[in-house]
C-alpha cells in the first residue's frame, strides 16, 4: 500500500471544519428563519455560534502543521487562483474571522434576540450560511478534481461532505446543549427546550435521509460506470479493504441507526400532533453516534482515494 | 541544482558513427540543435519550444543509469526518484518477457499538478513547456502529489517542498541535453523542441509508433514511448497470465 499522502491530520481537518462549519451555518439558518419557535431559536443559535469557530480552528492549526511549510502559510493569501485549495483558503479564512466575531455577539451580557447586537448578529448570520456551506463544500471539491484519483473524481463527494458537515453540526449543538443547558423546573423553559430539540432532530433527520439519498447516487454510478472508477469503488464494496468501515460505521451506527432513532422520536409530533418528550440519553447516543460516523466517512473517503488508482498505464 | 559547475561533456559526438539505426543520429544531432537554438539571432525574439522526448524502450536494458544520474545531478535524497526505471515481467516460463520502462514527469501539456496548486509555486513555462515548481513558493500542502496521474511528484524529505523532474532546466538552457540522456548508455532517450519540425525528436515521432502513459487522463504527455509495454499488475485479476512490475522505488507498487 502506498504511504498515505494526506493522512490523519488533513482526515481530522475534513471532520472539524465540516462540524463547525456545520454549527455555524445552522446557527445563522435558525436565527433567520422567521416565525415559528419562539425563543427556542435563539438558545439553538447560541449554542451553534459558540461551538462553532472552535473545532474549525482546532481543524486549521492541524492542517498547517501538515503542510511541509507551515511557516510558509501565508503563501495561500498572496494570489486566488482556480485551485479548489486556494479558494477553499480564502473562504476558511474569512470564515474564521468572521464566525468568531458572530460568536462575539452572543458572548455579551445579557445577549439576547432583541438586543443592540442584534443588527449586527443578522447580518454576520446572511453572510456566515453561504461561507459556512462554503467551507464544508470545497473539501468535497477539493477531492474531486483529480482525475489521477478515480475514487474521489466526481461532483458528489462535494454534496455527501456538506450535508455531512450540516448533520455532524447539528448533532454538535445537541450534545452541547445537553451539557451547557441549566436544568429547569420552569414550563415555559422546559417546552421552549424541546421546542429546539424538536427544531433540530427533524432538521437532522432529513440531512441524514439526504445524505443516504446521495451515498446511494455514489455507489450506484459506481455500478453503473466502468472502468477506473468502477475498480476503486471496490474499496468499499462488500469485500473491499475498506467495506467494514464504512458500512458498518458510516452507514450503519453514523446514518442508518440515528436516522431510525430520530423518525421515532419525531415522528408522533410530526403526523399526529402528540407531544414531543427529549430522551437526554438519546440526545447524547444519537449525536454522538452522527459524530463517528462523520469522523469515519472523512476518514474511508480519504484512504479509499489514495489506496486505489487508475488501472492501466 | 547543487552541480551546476560539474564538467559538462557530451559523449554523444563520439558515438554518433557507431549505429546505423534511428536512435543513434537522433542524439547527436539533437545535441546539435539544442545548442544552437539557444542563441537567437539578434534582433528577433526567441521562438517559443516546446521540449519533449522520447524514449525508445527497445534500446533500454535496464541499467538504472539515467536514474543515478538524476540523482548525482541534483542531490536526490534516498527514498525519493525523479527519475526511475520500472521492470515489467510477463508470463509463465517458457511464455515470459520482461520489459523496461523509464519512468520521469511527463512535462504535461494540460499538467493537473498545476491546476490544483494553490500557490502558483507549480507552473508550466511558457517558453519551453517545462512544468517547474519554485521552491521558495511552494507550502509542502501535496496537493500536487496527490494529482500527478504519474506519481511523479515527491515531497522532498530534506526540503519540505514538492519536487520532480524538470528536464534539466539548468543543462538545457545552456545548450545541453538533460542529464539522464546525457548519461544513457543505450542511447534510448531522446530529447529536443518538438514545436520544431526539423528536430531529430520531431522526425522520430512522425516515422515512428509512438504511445504515451495513461492517454486516457487527459494530461497530453510530453514524453513519449516507442515500444512501452503498458501491462499493469491489474492484469492478474484476469487471470490469464502473470504480471509482475519492479517500480524500483520506495513504492513498491505502482500508483
Ligand atoms: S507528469 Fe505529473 S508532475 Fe509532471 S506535469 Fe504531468 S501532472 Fe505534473
Ligand atoms: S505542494 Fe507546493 S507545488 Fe504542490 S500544490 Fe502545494 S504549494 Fe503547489
Amino acid at each position: 500500500m502506498h504511504e498515505l499522502t494526506w493522512g490523519l491530520p488533513v482526515i481530522a481537518y475534513f471532520f472539524l471544519a465540516g462540524m463547525g462549519a456545520g454549527a455555524v451555518t445552522v446557527s445563522g439558518s435558525v436565527l433567520l428563519r422567521k416565525g415559528g419557535f419562539g425563543a427556542s431559536r435563539f438558545s439553538v443559535a447560541r449554542c451553534g455560534a459558540l461551538i462553532g469557530p472552535i473545532p474549525v480552528m482546532l481543524g486549521t492549526f492541524l492542517i498547517v502543521f501538515e503542510l511541509g511549510q507551515p511557516l510558509r502559510a501565508g503563501n495561500l493569501f498572496h494570489l486566488i487562483n482556480l485551485s479548489p485549495m486556494s479558494i477553499g483558503s480564502w473562504f476558511l479564512n474569512i470564515f474564521i474571522i468572521l464566525s468568531v466575531l458572530y460568536a462575539m455577539t452572543f458572548m455579551l451580557p445579557g445577549s439576547s434576540p432583541g438586543d443592540r447586537f442584534s443588527q449586527v448578529r443578522r447580518g454576520l448570520a446572511w453572510v456566515l450560511v453561504p461561507l459556512g456551506i462554503g467551507v464544508a463544500v470545497y473539501t468535497g471539491i477539493m477531492l474531486g478534481a483529480m482525475p489521477a484519483r478515480p475514487f474521489w473524481n466526481s461532483p458528489i463527494l462535494a454534496a455527501l461532505f456538506t450535508l455531512s458537515a450540516l448533520s455532524s453540526g447539528v448533532a454538535s449543538i445537541i450534545l452541547a446543549g445537553v451539557v451547557f443547558r441549566r436544568k429547569s423546573k420552569d414550563v415555559a423553559i422546559r417546552s421552549d427546550y424541546e421546542n429546539s430539540s424538536y427544531l433540530l432532530i427533524t432538521s437532522d433527520a432529513l440531512l441524514i435521509a439526504g445524505e443516504l439519498l446521495v451515498i446511494f447516487l455514489f455507489l450506484l454510478f459506481g455500478h453503473l460506470t466502468i472502468g477506473d472508477i468502477k475498480y476503486a469503488m471496490l474499496a468499499i464494496l462488500p469485500g473491499g479493504q475498506m467495506a467494514l468501515l464504512f458500512w458498518g460505521l458510516v452507514v450503519g451506527v453514523g446514518l442508518l441507526i440515528p436516522l431510525i432513532i430520530e423518525l421515532f422520536q419525531v415522528m408522533p409530533k410530526l403526523l399526529h400532533n402528540r407531544e414531543f418528550k427529549t430522551i437526554v440519553s438519546l440526545e447524547v447516543a444519537v449525536p454522538l453516534a452522527i459524530l463517528i460516523g462523520g469522523f469515519t466517512l472523512r476518514y474511508t473517503i480519504v484512504v479509499a482515494g489514495q489506496i486505489t488508482a487508475p488501472t492501466t498505464l | 541544482m547543487s552541480n551546476n559547475s560539474k564538467p559538462v561533456t557530451n559523449r554523444r559526438a563520439f558515438v554518433q558513427k557507431l549505429v546505423g539505426g534511428v536512435a543513434a543520429t537522433t542524439v547527436a544531432s539533437s545535441a546539435v540543435a539544442l545548442s544552437s537554438a539557444e542563441t537567437p539571432p539578434e534582433g528577433k525574439k526567441a521562438k517559443l519550444k516546446s521540449y519533449a522526448m522520447l524514449i525508445d524502450t527497445r534500446r533500454c536494458i535496464g541499467c538504472h543509469t539515467c536514474s543515478v544520474s538524476c540523482k548525482s545531478e541534483f542531490d536526490v535524497p534516498l527514498g525519493v526518484t525523479r527519475s526511475w526505471v520500472e521492470y515489467t515481467e510477463k508470463g509463465t516460463y517458457p511464455n515470459v518477457s520482461r520489459h523496461f520502462l523509464p519512468r520521469l514527469c511527463n512535462q504535461c501539456r494540460h499538467p493537473q499538478c498545476v491546476d490544483v496548486c494553490p500557490t502558483g509555486a507549480t507552473y508550466k513555462r511558457p517558453q519551453d513547456g517545462i512544468v517547474v515548481v519554485d521552491s521558495g513558493q511552494c507550502i509542502g500542502c501535496k496537493y500536487c502529489i496527490q494529482a500527478c496521474p504519474y506519481d511523479a511528484r515527491f515531497l522532498n524529505p530534506e526540503t519540505k517542498v514538492a519536487e520532480k523532474c524538470d528536464f534539466c532546466i539548468h543543462r538545457v538552457s545552456k545548450g545541453l541535453v538533460p542529464s539522464c540522456v546525457n548519461s544513457c548508455i543505450g542511447e534510448a532517450r531522446i530529447f529536443g523542441d518538438i514545436s520544431d519540425p526539423n528536430s531529430e525528436i520531431s522526425r522520430l515521432l512522425t516515422t515512428n509508433p509512438t504511445t504515451v502513459l495513461r492517454p486516457g487522463k487527459g494530461t497530453e504527455p510530453q514524453v513519449y514511448y516507442i515500444g512501452a509495454d503498458h501491462s499493469d499488475e491489474h492484469e492478474n485479476n484476469r487471470g490469464w497470465y502473470d504480471v509482475r512490475i519492479t517500480t524500483h522505488r520506495k513504492e513498491k507498487g505502482r500508483r
